[in-house]
């Protein structure tokens, strides 16, 4: 007879109705995968989006990040929506112009003279202006949200055309290989090999400054990024049985692309497009600090700081500190969020 | 009698997960001795890494926990010994080949050094003796050119020569127990065999005692004197070899025989795959886990765990249906008209 | 390691190649006839012609290029159109002002390994937490906004550093004095905090994934202490992909100093094409980005070698 007892725990523990649909191949190989497993399961019926859900909810930093992008969206198109109008309107009416609470914006961004300082340096923060005015007198609350939307346009719309241009010549690269492949890889990397900021610079000064020209720059170089990722996930799929069944019922290569590989390989390239966004914002604003983006009488978030820093010796902090504030925020937001996008879609970092 | 090496009882190994309490091994009990193999079979995820990673205490914590049972090394109580001398017992007295070789070997530092750092820590040896150690055990694994060998990477080894190599690294410092993890299902079916005649050789020679964690029952039937049945983190059946193959009670146990082919039948002869899903580890009924696979299950089955039942020499299962009546079915079965295997 | 290292240098071929093309397009690119510029004003049409000629401008545009390239061969980078002065001499002076400060901004960056290693030993403890959070919010500062803070607070409030300018060398990039010294401090610390941020957060994430590999439960296996498992088998591969993002990242430290300089008015190579910049300097703009792309690719070569020789998968291969 064996010498082993009785089991003494007795389990009496709450059980459900649905303990029969573990996955086929879990393995306990692994102490932590027989945890995922069995998490995994749980969310089968779910689907890919409720488990990358539930994996980035418990990433405190990248909620945050969302929160932040959320935020930030919806100040940018709220004011693109309605500040044309509504400022009209205000700019002749003598109560919102004494300060009473209006829109997000409270004031006219371009609006000279609202308080200037007797040394004409503009004013420190007061329940007025609450992020204080600038040395034209202009209220820096208003300007600060108003470039909100420059920042977000030039995030999403050069974000936008680098997708775009990888999403054309990363599967071209990836599913037919060879020479093509050779040929947008080795261009890839030359473009890879500039110092990415001097590279916009370089087309900047070629194209001149200006609005579309920073999209078109920041969009424009932005595709090796995209390419690279799209052709390695395609490639890392191309191979699989789907593909190989769809390819043995006579699909064309397009379709084979466009319906079999590239959506189930979008992981990766989501999580880049929010770091890509988050990088061209930065880039926008160093290029308008620079003195080669925007351009006044637009507002935008790296020209202000820009503005501000001739006047940082006056001890106008204010000045330099909440544009600062909201552009550091906003790529924070991007950043933080992509990171927890990556880490809950990545297999490898599955718990 | 042989020197009794392990005893295990009511062994119990959980994972507090945020999703919940994943009970990987629910009160497991089993021995050792000197020079004894004990297999361990179940499908992914009975448990049976969690219960041999217990003896190491190799289970991540948190989120693991041993949470009941004594492990006991000879007279040593593995669960409350210091880390340092749990340190001492790894490798020492207790070393363990995994699954995949592929990944379980370092892939920066030489298989040598990878070899001889054991040897250096346990056995007190210089670099150099250790290193000659390593080159020693290399060629008695069976890898042509240790010496050259020994100085080369995980990388530069086939699948077979990198199981080959985990084998010396586990066997370098003479342990009593050796724990193999499914040590054959990532090769390919030629070098298997190579490997299973590796370990039993290695055994023989250190007179170690085994525990050979597999679903293969074919590897089980080859090396094993004893065999543990586990589903669900339970151990359903318990027994000599002969008896689990021969004398099968639980209906787990047949459900694995059953799967298994049979070379003495013709074209009449069918695989017949257990019907269902492993359970979810963290939903376990308290009663027998394997009740919504069960054919042939009874009212309390879900709820209450049947008490171990004696039904050959040192031969026990854990089942609700009597046991006459177990024979009968079993008699009626396709697969066990005539022995198995 | 040989075959590796030819394939390494016939990719820094083809991106040289590929550099310098676009370059020499964006050269004639630029709106106006350099010909008409180079004339000076109010040049009769014949002599616009003749220095078009002299010039090669009238050539076809591959000739053209082999002769700007037979020109860099030379260190020859052009005129500026602003000053007349040759860029080849105007970066020479500004290359060590920019060269010390990325040297010592590397060597801040350095931090970010042990601070990664100590973040994931930790992993869910404040200090982990803290360091995290710290180095994704800095990792997202552009680096004038950084600079123009530390700036604001250490040079104009508390007065303890220079707010910019250079002081002298020795060797021409170690600075010789105390005052030298003390000039680099800040836009070495802008400039290295950030990289620290990033490189923390990758050996973070890159010791975590390695702490979850088999070959580490092997480690454990045998008995190793924790210590031992952590540096002897688990830092050397967690360090080798940080080492190849860290040479990547090269390029955005480059960048950054570029940028740095404009901020703390350093004369380097940064300081120059920003006021190439304003004066629409484009023969300077070009021949700056082109040397910091050429240290760039040189840099990253270096430490893709280095790499290569630390990992055995990549030295041993034939």
């Amino acid at each position: 007879m064996p010498d082993w007892d009785e089991p003494t725990r007795e389990d009496r523990d709450v059980y459900g109705s649905s303990w029969v649909t573990a996955p086929e191949d879990v393995d306990a190989r692994r102490a932590d995968e027989v945890v995922e497993e069995v998490l995994e399961e749980q969310t089968k019926p779910l689907g890919l989006w409720a488990d990358t859900w539930r994996r980035l909810k418990r990433n405190r930093l990248a909620l945050v990040g969302l929160g932040i992008i959320i935020v930030f969206i919806v100040i940018g198109t709220t004011e693109a929506v309605f500040y044309q109008m509504h400022w009209h309107v205000r700019a002749s009416d003598e109560a919102v112009r004494s300060g009473a609470p209006g829109y997000l914006a409270p004031y006219d961004p371009n609006q000279v003279n609202y308080d200037l300082s007797p040394e004409g340096l503009g004013s420190p923060p007061s329940w007025q202006h609450p992020f204080g005015t600038d040395f034209l007198g202009r209220d820096i609350l208003s300007r600060t949200l108003v470039a909100t939307r420059v920042a977000m346009l030039v995030g999403i719309i050069a974000v936008a055309i680098a997708l775009t241009l990888g999403l054309i010549l990363g599967p071209i690269s990836g599913y037919y290989g060879g020479v093509v492949d050779s040929i947008i890889m080795r261009a890839a990397d030359i473009f890879f090999a500039f110092p990415y900021i001097l590279f916009v610079l370089l087309i900047m000064s070629v194209l001149g400054q200006g609005f579309q020209n920073v999209f078109i720059a920041i969009g424009v170089l932005g595709w090796a990024t995209f390419a690279r990722v799209v052709r390695g996930q395609i490639l890392s799929v191309k191979s699989m049985e789907y593909v190989e069944a769809a390819r043995a019922q006579g699909a064309t290569d397009m379709r084979i692309i466009f319906r079999h590989v590239l959506p189930n390989s979008m992981a990766p390239v989501y999580v880049a497009v929010a770091m890509a966004i988050g990088g061209a914002i930065a880039t926008e604003a160093a290029l308008s600090y620079l003195g080669i983006g925007i351009q006044p009488p637009n507002s935008s978030w790296g020209l202000m700081i820009s503005d501000a820093v001739n006047y940082l010796a006056g001890g106008n902090w204010w000045w330099l500190l909440f544009p600062s504030i909201a552009l550091v925020t906003t790529v924070f937001g991007f950043i933080s969020f992509g990171n927890g996008l990556r880490d809950a879609t990545d297999p490898k970092l599955k718990e | 009698m042989a020197e009794r090496l392990l005893t295990v009882k009511g062994l119990s190994t959980h994972f507090f997960t945020h999703a919940g309490v994943v009970k990987a091994v629910n009160g497991v009990s089993f021995t050792l001795d000197r020079g004894e193999t004990i297999g361990i079979v179940g499908e992914s995820g009975s448990g049976k890494t969690v219960a041999a990673m217990s003896l190491m205490r190799l289970i991540p914590d948190p989120p693991g926990k041993v949470v009941e049972g004594s492990l006991m090394l000879r007279d040593r109580d593995l669960r409350t010994i210091s880390d340092a001398e749990m340190r001492h017992v790894r490798g020492n007295d207790i070393a363990m080949i995994f699954q995949d070789p592929m990944t379980s070997l370092n892939p920066v530092m030489k298989v040598g050094k990878q070899i001889a750092e054991a040897i250096m820590l346990h056995q007190d040896k210089g670099k150099a003796e250790a290193w000659q150690m390593a080159a020693d055990l290399l060629a008695r694994v069976g890898i042509p050119d240790a010496d050259k060998r020994v100085d080369q990477y995980p990388f530069e080894f086939s699948g077979g020569m990198r199981q080959r190599a985990m084998i010396a690294m586990a066997i370098s410092c003479n342990p009593d127990v050796l724990i193999a993890d499914e040590p054959t299902t990532a090769l390919d079916v030629t070098i298997q065999a190579q490997i299973i005649d590796v370990v039993r050789e290695m055994q023989a020679q250190y007179d170690s005692g085994v525990i050979l964690i597999t679903h293969d029952l074919g590897v089980i039937a080859e090396m094993s004197d004893k065999v543990m049945v586990m589903y669900g983190g339970r151990t359903v059946e318990y027994g000599p070899v002969d008896e689990i193959f021969y004398n099968p009670h639980h209906p787990y146990t047949w459900g694995l025989l059953a799967s298994l082919p049979r070379l003495d039948e013709t074209e009449k002869s069918r695989l017949t795959p257990i019907k269902g899903q492993p359970p979810n580890l963290i939903t376990l009924p308290p009663g027998c886990p394997f009740t919504p696979r069960c054919p042939y299950r009874r009212a309390q089955c879900r709820d209450i765990w049947p008490k171990l039942e004696v039904v050959g020499p040192e031969h026990g299962v854990h089942c609700w249906i009597p046991v006459g009546e177990r024979v009968a079915i079993r008699a009626g079965l396709p697969h066990f008209k005539e022995p198995a295997v | 390691m040989i075959a590796y290292i030819i394939r390494r240098l016939l990719q820094l071929v083809i991106v040289l190649f590929g550099v310098t093309l676009i370059t020499f397009g964006m050269l004639k690119l630029v709106p106006g006839d350099p010909a008409v510029a180079l004339a000076g004003k109010g040049a009769s049409p014949e002599k616009i012609a003749s220095v078009r000629h002299e010039r090669g401008l009238d050539r076809p545009f591959y000739v053209q290029y082999y002769k700007y390239v037979e020109r860099l061969l030379h260190g020859d980078l052009g005129e500026s159109l602003y000053s007349s002065r040759p860029v080849g001499e105007m970066i020479r002076e500004a290359a060590p002002v920019t060269i010390q400060l990325a040297v010592a901004a590397v060597l801040i960056e350095l931090l970010g390994i042990p601070l990664g290693v100590y973040s994931a030993l930790r992993q869910y403890t404040f200090w982990d937490t803290a360091l995290t959070t710290g180095a994704l919010i800095l990792w997202g500062i552009p680096v004038f906004v950084l600079g123009y803070f530390a700036m604001y607070i250490f040079g104009l409030k508390l007065d303890w550093l220079p707010i910019g300018g250079v002081g002298p060398t020795v060797l021409g990039i170690i600075p010789s004095t105390p005052a030298s010294w003390s000039t680099l401090v800040l836009p070495a610390l802008t400039l290295g905090l950030i990289e620290v941020a990033y490189i923390s957060y990758m050996q973070r994430a890159s010791m975590l994934e390695v702490s979850r590999s088999d070959f580490i439960r092997t480690a454990r296996a045998k008995g190793l202490t924790e210590r031992k498992v952590v540096w002897g088998h688990g830092f050397k591969n967690a360090v080798i992909p940080v080492m190849t993002i860290a040479g990547i990242d090269l390029g955005v430290l480059i960048g950054g100093a570029i940028i740095t300089e404009t901020v703390f008015n350093r004369p380097g190579i940064g300081l120059m094409i920003y006021q190439a910049i304003n004066s629409r300097d484009t023969a300077v703009i070009a021949g700056g980005v082109l040397f910091a792309t050429f240290f760039f690719v040189f840099a990253n070569l270096l430490v893709d070698l280095g790499y290569a020789w630390v990992d055995p998968r990549v030295r041993l291969e034939d």
